[in-house]
């Protein structure tokens, strides 16, 4: 493998759902360092195509491969993979009976065989990183969403991935708590972590993304360069979603509330 | 004509239903304990013939029902996991044989079981009394066990699991390190009431020649033809040691949701 290479390459990947045809021969290359935003309407399949990456959904066909190694293949382990692979979700998901900083210590000390002081130092770091060292021994109940949040990309972190998955991390969140989550991937970014983010924030997808991928009725309508995406989209199905989610009532101001 | 006098009952919506900390029901707890214990002090002191002598008598009684309880429920725990993870296995074999067990062993009486195990086991191998009343309980109560496990396996959010399978813990670790640790919490007060009806229901041994609390008592009883007096000891015995266990029961409940303790 060279270093252009992709490290996520999925090729022709197809998912049923009973009949339903969840995704439908979809293809896509992530080279390292690469950030991909996934936008889409709900229902599009975006979140099930992240979810594949790691194969936390199965698919019906076609190829994964991650870093050069076969999802699917015999005698490759998920399990190694998916330590290359962290991922952060909608809902947090922090193990409810462990502190913040046991969140971050787990994984490493029982899958890396990491020491406890070690993992705890490292766990220290990162916590500091995303600005939750004062909250290392609380449980995730006693903080709000933005902090859970960000103490799960900590988490993912911890066991110093390659490539990071965003599945909606900022969709169950009170407008106020997003940006600190925001910001927290946007550093996450510029040091040079291979991401794809499925999210409905435009601003992140302008300001972050290398490649706007836009699915719609599980297959990939248009991928091209944020510039590109936002101002002249080729897709009319495209040009409708923008027009959709990017017009802003209040900004009209032929309406007098006031 | 005068109106005839009306006793009218309050029945209480949902909300005025007494919780927990409320006063009435702590003291009902106090009243029960302090009314058996003092019972069992006086009523031996005010007459010794025969309350002390049956108070004597029995104890011997208390330790095998101990022994019986504690062998039992430890078997059961041990029978209800691997149980309640079979019944949520994705093999339908090992899900087959445990859904089988639970069903059969529900639907037959405990006493039907424990002579059944009793004697069949007795016709194979010679196994001590107390070994066969042992497995005789846990082999039932392995099943109701094993729905608690199941019930409170299946409580925890996927995600949770998600969430481990995403850092790369096999099913096994994930079941070990995150999912099990949580349902242990949504399995305790099931479990405490399953121990404190199993420690009720060893009194059932004591026909299979195990000399329970039951047991002691008849025989004394028997000998004496203080049946009454006999009984009522029994009874407070078992009372005291119930009341006394579903305390420490609760009070762990409360220990193991510090997490959910903002």
């Amino acid at each position: 493998m060279t270093a252009a290479d992709p490290i996520i390459r999925l090729h022709r990947v197809t998912k049923y759902f009973g009949d339903f045809r969840a995704l439908s021969e979809v293809s896509l290359d992530v080279k390292a360092g690469q950030k991909v935003v996934i936008l889409g309407p709900s229902g599009s399949g975006k979140s099930t195509l992240l979810r594949t990456i790691n194969r936390l959904e199965s698919i019906n066909a076609g190829t994964i491969h991650i870093d050069g190694r076969n999802l699917y293949g015999e005698g490759e382990d998920i399990n190694r993979i998916r330590m290359e692979v962290g991922m952060v979700f909608q809902n947090f998901n922090l193990f409810r009976h462990k502190t913040v900083l046991e969140n971050l210590t787990l994984a490493p000390i029982k899958l890396k065989k990491m020491k406890r002081e070690q993992a705890e130092t490292l766990a220290m770091a990162l916590l500091d990183k995303v600005g939750m060292r004062d909250r290392a021994a609380h449980f995730p109940v006693q903080l709000s969403g933005g902090q859970q949040q960000r103490v799960a990309i900590a988490r993912a972190l911890a066991m110093e991935p390659k490539i990071m998955l965003f599945d909606e991390p900022t969709s169950a969140l009170d407008p106020e708590m997003t940006s600190e989550v925001l910001a927290v991937m946007m550093r996450l970014a510029s040091e040079g972590m291979t991401m794809v983010v499925v999210t409905h924030e435009m601003g992140f997808a302008r300001e972050v993304a290398d490649t706007v991928v836009f699915m719609d009725a599980g297959a990939i309508v248009e991928a091209s360069s944020p510039h590109r995406f936002f101002t002249s989209p080729e897709n009319p199905r495209t040009r409708n979603f923008l027009k959709q989610t990017l017009v802003c009532p209040t900004n009209d101001s032929s309406q007098p509330f006031d | 004509m005068s109106e005839p006098e009306r006793t009218t009952i309050e029945i209480g919506d949902g909300a005025a239903i007494p919780r927990a900390e409320d006063r009435g029901l702590v003291s009902a707890w106090w009243l029960a304990l302090i009314g058996a214990a003092t019972l069992l002090v006086v009523l031996p002191w005010i007459k010794p013939d025969p309350y002390l002598t049956i108070l004597r008598f029995v104890p011997d009684g208390v330790v095998i029902t101990f022994k019986v309880t504690v062998l039992s429920i430890s078997l059961a725990i041990f029978i209800g996991l691997v149980t309640g993870l079979g019944r949520i296995s994705r093999n339908r074999f090992i899900n087959l044989i445990a859904s089988l067990y639970v069903e059969v062993v529900r639907g037959i009486p405990l006493l039907v079981q424990l002579f059944y195990i009793y004697y069949a086991l007795g016709r194979l191998v010679r196994v001590p009394d107390l070994v066969a009343a042992v497995i005789a309980m846990a082999f039932c109560y392995g099943a109701y066990m094993g729905e608690v496990f199941r019930a409170g396996i299946q409580s925890i959010d996927y995600g949770q699991s998600e969430a481990a399978q995403s850092l790369g813990f096999n099913p096994r670790q994930t079941m070990t390190y995150v999912v099990l640790p949580q349902a242990w919490r949504t399995i305790l007060p099931p479990v405490g009431n399953e121990f404190i009806a199993l420690l009720k229901d060893t009194s059932l041994v004591s026909i299979l020649a195990v000399s329970d609390i039951l047991r002691r008592g008849r025989e004394y009883a028997s000998e004496s033809f203080n049946y009454f007096e006999t009984y009522t000891m029994i009874a407070l015995i078992y009372l005291v040691i119930t009341l006394i266990l579903s305390k420490l029961i609760s009070l762990m409940e409360y220990r193991l949701s510090y997490y959910d303790r903002r």
